[in-house]
């Protein structure tokens, strides 16, 4: 959601840019049409004198339109920027239960038991599970630290038939995605003489 | 006679085994694009918030700033032709350029996504370092292998062994089987080609 978020807006931003960089410059260098209406027409026209901008001023709407918008320009940037530091992480998994009685799993207590279970696995060093998405749809964001000579292929293979699926199974979910990525903590090398 | 290198090709079966012709073509992660976000609304703050405050202050009728007076001059003195303005310009569109580039790009190329097989509901990507590491340690327990450099781009995995005994092209033929091995281990969705080059210690 974030990921939209901001790729959409940076897009946007980029486009209009290079829209107003590109009227600039398409301005200076003389390649307006004269029969557009443009502001410029000679490459030495200022780019915006004095006299034009009082009589904007003087325009009743001018002054609210630009308070507007700029308001509202810096609510959204304001609210753009705060949405970066929110890590969404899902505060509790509902559990069906099959009788009609819901309960509801702490999502701290999952990950806590999700992780313990992933380090147990051979070939995991550290893990760090997060749980995001909805109390329904849960999703599994995990970050492994691979163990010295271990097999990243099995490893995932362990984690997913292991540790989620007993997750999963524990909680009554229909499916529970997972991303995994996987570092190495870069250790010595271990050479056999 | 110290330097030799063997090119090797990415491994030619031709018929994959099964689960891996039925492997989903695994996507490239993509990143959230924090770093620039952040960048795109502070920049925007900054410029806009005391701008805001200014225009609101004349409002109410208090002087305005020097900076915006200072700005209105220049408005009205520079030409469109000025370097100023074409200098302006240019910088807009290289930014722009940027932030599109960013904006539909994938990003985090340290990241090699894992082979997926359709069922599974699990994604996996890899580290290029790990990866690194991971085929280190399988080049080294290669006996005669004294020290190995694994460079993993994200097409070729470059390995540079030291071999202190032993014929080298013997070593060369273990390190190859080792490490087409460990590359097939690692489960990469799209496997990466890898070059071996072997070689003795240099001489003190």
């Amino acid at each position: 959601m974030l990921r939209a978020t901001n790729r959409v807006l940076l897009l946007l931003t980029g486009l209009l840019l290079i829209t107003a960089g590109t009227a600039g410059l398409a301005t200076a260098l003389g390649l307006v049409p004269d029969a557009w209406a443009w502001p410029w027409h000679r490459s030495d026209d200022v780019v915006l004198s004095h006299a034009e901008r009082v009589h904007l001023r003087e325009q009743g709407w001018f002054w609210p339109v630009v308070i507007a918008a700029l308001s509202l320009l810096l609510v959204l940037a304001l609210w753009w920027l705060l949405a970066q530091s929110r890590r969404p992480r899902l505060g509790e998994v509902l559990v069906d239960t099959g009788d009609g009685v819901a309960a509801v799993v702490r999502g701290r207590a999952l990950e806590e038991a999700l992780t313990a279970e992933a380090e147990a696995l051979p070939g995991i060093d550290r893990a760090r599970v997060t749980l995001v998405g909805r109390r329904t749809q849960p999703r599994l964001k995990v970050g492994l630290i691979l163990a010295p000579q271990a097999r990243p292929d099995e490893a995932v293979t362990a984690l997913r038939t292991v540790a989620i699926e007993n997750a999963r199974r524990s909680t009554g979910l229909p499916a529970l995605p997972a991303e995994i990525r996987m570092r190495s903590a870069g250790h010595a090398p271990e050479r056999v003489s | 006679m110290n330097v030799t290198a063997a090119e090797r090709p990415p491994e030619p079966d031709a018929a994959p085994d099964a689960e891996e012709a039925h492997a989903h073509p695994a996507r490239r992660f993509w990143s959230e694009r924090r770093v620039p976000a952040v960048l795109v609304a502070a920049a925007t703050l900054i410029t806009g918030g005391p701008l805001l405050y200014d225009i609101v202050a004349v409002r109410a009728d208090r002087p305005a700033t020097q900076w915006r007076r200072n700005l209105a001059d220049g408005l009205d003195s520079r030409a469109m032709d000025d370097a100023w303005v074409i200098t302006g310009c240019a910088a807009a569109i290289a930014v722009g350029v940027c932030l599109v580039v960013l904006a539909v790009t994938p990003g985090l190329r340290g990241i090699l996504p894992m082979r997926r097989r359709a069922a599974e509901q699990v994604r996996s990507g890899i580290e290029r370092s790990a990866v690194g590491v991971v085929l280190r340690d399988r080049a080294l327990a290669v006996s005669g292998v004294r020290a190995v450099r694994v460079t993993a781009g994200r097409h070729r995995v470059r390995v540079l062994a030291e071999s202190h005994f032993r014929d080298l092209d013997v070593v060369r033929a273990d390190l190859d089987a080792v490490l087409a091995d460990g590359v097939r281990d690692l489960g990469l969705s799209r496997r990466p080609a890898l070059t071996v080059h072997a070689h003795r210690p240099a001489k003190r």
